[in-house]
């Protein structure tokens, strides 16, 4: 039958893989229930520890210009459940696969591996979205936390998408540089380091001085985690978010486009362990 | 065809373009050289040196669709190298390969949707799920028509026998389980050619002649080409008429089996039963090569003497209560093309 030419396939049999791929991953994670519970529990731990030194800080120190202590607690509980989702790395299975040789067989099916890796992802952020409410819940027992206008969650929401994308795009090219030294942890892990500090995950990056505050807003890893929690707590103000989510936008345009070269030079230097 | 209702039985061979072609295939790594000791790792991490090693050296074969190949080579021959740049996941350093009319590296994803492979030693299943989630992705992926997946699922869990372990977990199921889950995940999509590679390796006796018996039966009722890479040589003996043998990346054979074996399978061997003692046994024409009591065996050149007349000069002197002949196994025949050389091996017995 593959003789015939080849029929034109819809947009619906198209993404059909990738929407059963989602689905597969979610009920993978779900029969890791006891991970996922722990998560929660380290996620509560951390915020316990994160109110703690905040508190202590702020009772020592004069309270930077606008940033009262129950503005930094909120963006503390924010970032900390954002991370439940943000992660989760889907793209790491490059790195598995290719060390196992695996990388082989997916690359006989027809599917683009890049989509199977971002539905694998969503399927498993799904799962671990769903933690979010009880989460927040639990963290409410701990910290008081602001709720903004529906208008200003809308955006939050918005930009937390754009974050989510921009993540997975510097992920998918963190995990690619395995294609080329199969050895990329100690990278990765610095990368996630300096990411997660640079993000604004652990420190509001208004708290950098001058010049220095300049520059991390405007690296890429702010569109992260900084971008969305800033429009949260309200230091990026409505008239901000047309440009705050163009700039994420911007950024998920530019690394998606390097992850498009990256990937085709590294589907063309395949080489299988063991070949 | 298009009905969606099975697919032809016979397949016409008078296709101009044949299903697999590789002309002057070549193949070179290119690969860091990596010194010894601590010293040597540091020098590696700055070291620009690169080696070049050919895996597969101007390959050229053509295939029929329907054909079942054994792809025979010693370890590091280049065997799996081919099958990559067949598949589409390596890019040749030069020559011509098409596969169903692509070029693979080329149209990757949809050389995939005219492909099935099947490994041996690696699973293509998905390791978590039950075996038969792991077919409805497969549908999802392969965008396969409901009707046609019912109809193939249902038969390959019929010959398969694969019923009773359909909703366990892939890792939990036996080496032969899974095989067979891997040959029906191969085979759903109704791939044109399929690439086994070791496929009934570590598995027992009644497994492996039932995954023969299921190779055997696909190629013959839906005309699916297969290219069996494997090193159980009674794979190739049971299913393959046509051998390609490969060695340091080039091409030393490529025919039939029988020709093999009639090349350079001159020798038989006659094993003759004796009714009683002759300690001074002898026969012209015949080299004594073995002696175990009553139990003689003679090794002849069938060139230079028939089994038949060879049987009746030895019941003509000696009383015979059993004869039988051995026929040398494909593997000796190997063996020795491996260790001499195609060319070296005589064609005019020596003895």
């Amino acid at each position: 039958m593959a003789v015939l030419p080849r029929a034109r396939r819809s947009a619906g049999e198209i993404l059909a893989p990738y929407v059963a791929f989602a689905a597969k991953a979610f009920s993978r994670e779900a029969t890791y229930r006891m991970e996922v519970f722990t998560n929660v529990g380290s996620l509560l731990v951390r915020l316990y520890l994160m109110k703690a030194v905040w508190t202590a800080l702020y009772a020592q120190n004069a309270a930077p210009a606008g940033v009262s202590l129950h503005m930094v607690l909120t963006y503390t509980t924010i970032a900390l459940l954002m991370s439940l989702v943000l992660e989760i790395d889907g793209t790491r299975a490059i790195r598995d696969k290719i060390r196992e040789g695996t990388i082989a067989t997916d690359l006989m099916k027809p599917i683009s591996l890049p989509l199977y890796f971002f539905s694998d992802g969503i399927g498993m952020t799904l799962l671990h979205a769903t933690l979010i409410i009880p989460a927040l819940v639990m963290s409410l027992f701990i910290v008081r936390i602001d709720v903004p206008s529906p208008a200003v969650l809308a955006a939050f929401a918005l930009s937390f998408v754009l974050g989510y994308l921009v993540n997975f795009t510097l992920n998918f090219l963190m995990n690619c540089v395995a294609f080329w030294t199969l050895e990329s942890f100690a990278a990765q892990l610095m990368v996630r380091w300096i990411s997660d500090l640079l993000g604004g995950q652990i420190v509001p990056l208004i708290f950098f001085p001058g010049v220095l505050q300049q520059i991390v807003l405007a690296l890429p890893f702010a569109a992260v985690y900084s971008t969305p929690l800033l429009i949260y707590v309200g230091t990026i103000p409505p008239s901000g978010y047309a440009l705050a989510l163009a700039v994420q936008l911007g950024w998920f345009v530019v690394f998606s486009a390097i992850g498009i070269v990256v990937w085709r030079a590294a589907q063309r230097r395949v080489v299988v362990q063991g070949g | 065809m298009g009905d969606g209702h099975g697919r032809p039985i016979a397949r016409p061979n008078l296709r101009e373009m044949p299903i697999i072609e590789t002309r002057d295939l070549r193949k070179v790594f290119r690969t860091l050289v990596r010194r010894p000791g601590v010293a040597g790792t540091i020098r590696t991490l700055f070291s620009r040196d690169y080696e070049d090693k050919v895996a597969v050296e101007g390959v050229s074969m053509a295939l029929e669709e329907g054909e079942l190949v054994g792809y025979i080579g010693p370890n590091g021959a280049g065997k799996s190298t081919t099958i990559k740049m067949l598949t589409g996941i390596l890019v040749p350093s030069s020559g011509l390969v098409r596969v169903a009319g692509l070029v693979p590296y080329e149209k990757r994803k949809e050389n995939a949707r005219n492909i099935g492979v099947v490994f041996g030693q690696r699973s293509q299943l998905y390791w978590d799920l039950p075996l038969v989630e792991s077919f409805e992705l497969l549908r999802a992926i392969y965008g396969i028509p409901e009707k046609r997946y019912r109809a193939n699922l249902d038969h390959f869990i019929d010959v398969l026998a694969m019923g009773e372990f359909l909703k366990t977990p892939v890792r939990q199921l036996s080496l032969g389980q899974r095989m067979r889950g891997d040959f029906a995940a191969a085979m759903l999509h109704d791939p044109r050619v399929v690439f086994l590679d070791e496929p009934t390796i570590g598995l027992d006796v009644v497994a492996k002649e039932a995954i023969r018996e299921f190779v055997a039966q696909v190629n013959r009722e839906r005309g699916t080409t297969f290219i069996l890479t494997t090193h159980d040589l009674a794979d190739v003996e049971r299913l393959c008429r046509r051998i390609v043998l490969i060695d340091h990346g080039t091409l030393v054979y490529d025919g039939e089996v029988e020709a093999l074996r009639d090349r350079y399978g001159t020798h038989r061997t006659l094993v003759v039963h004796l009714a009683e003692d002759a300690p001074d046994f002898h026969v012209e024409g015949a080299e004594l090569e073995a002696r175990e009591g009553d139990i003689v065996r003679l090794r002849f050149d069938r060139r230079t003497i028939s089994a038949e007349a060879l049987i009746r000069r030895v019941a003509d002197r000696y009383g015979v209560t059993d004869l039988s002949i051995e026929e040398p196994e494909l593997e000796s025949i190997i063996r020795r093309i491996y260790t001499e050389g195609y060319d070296a091996a005589p064609t005019v017995a020596p003895v």
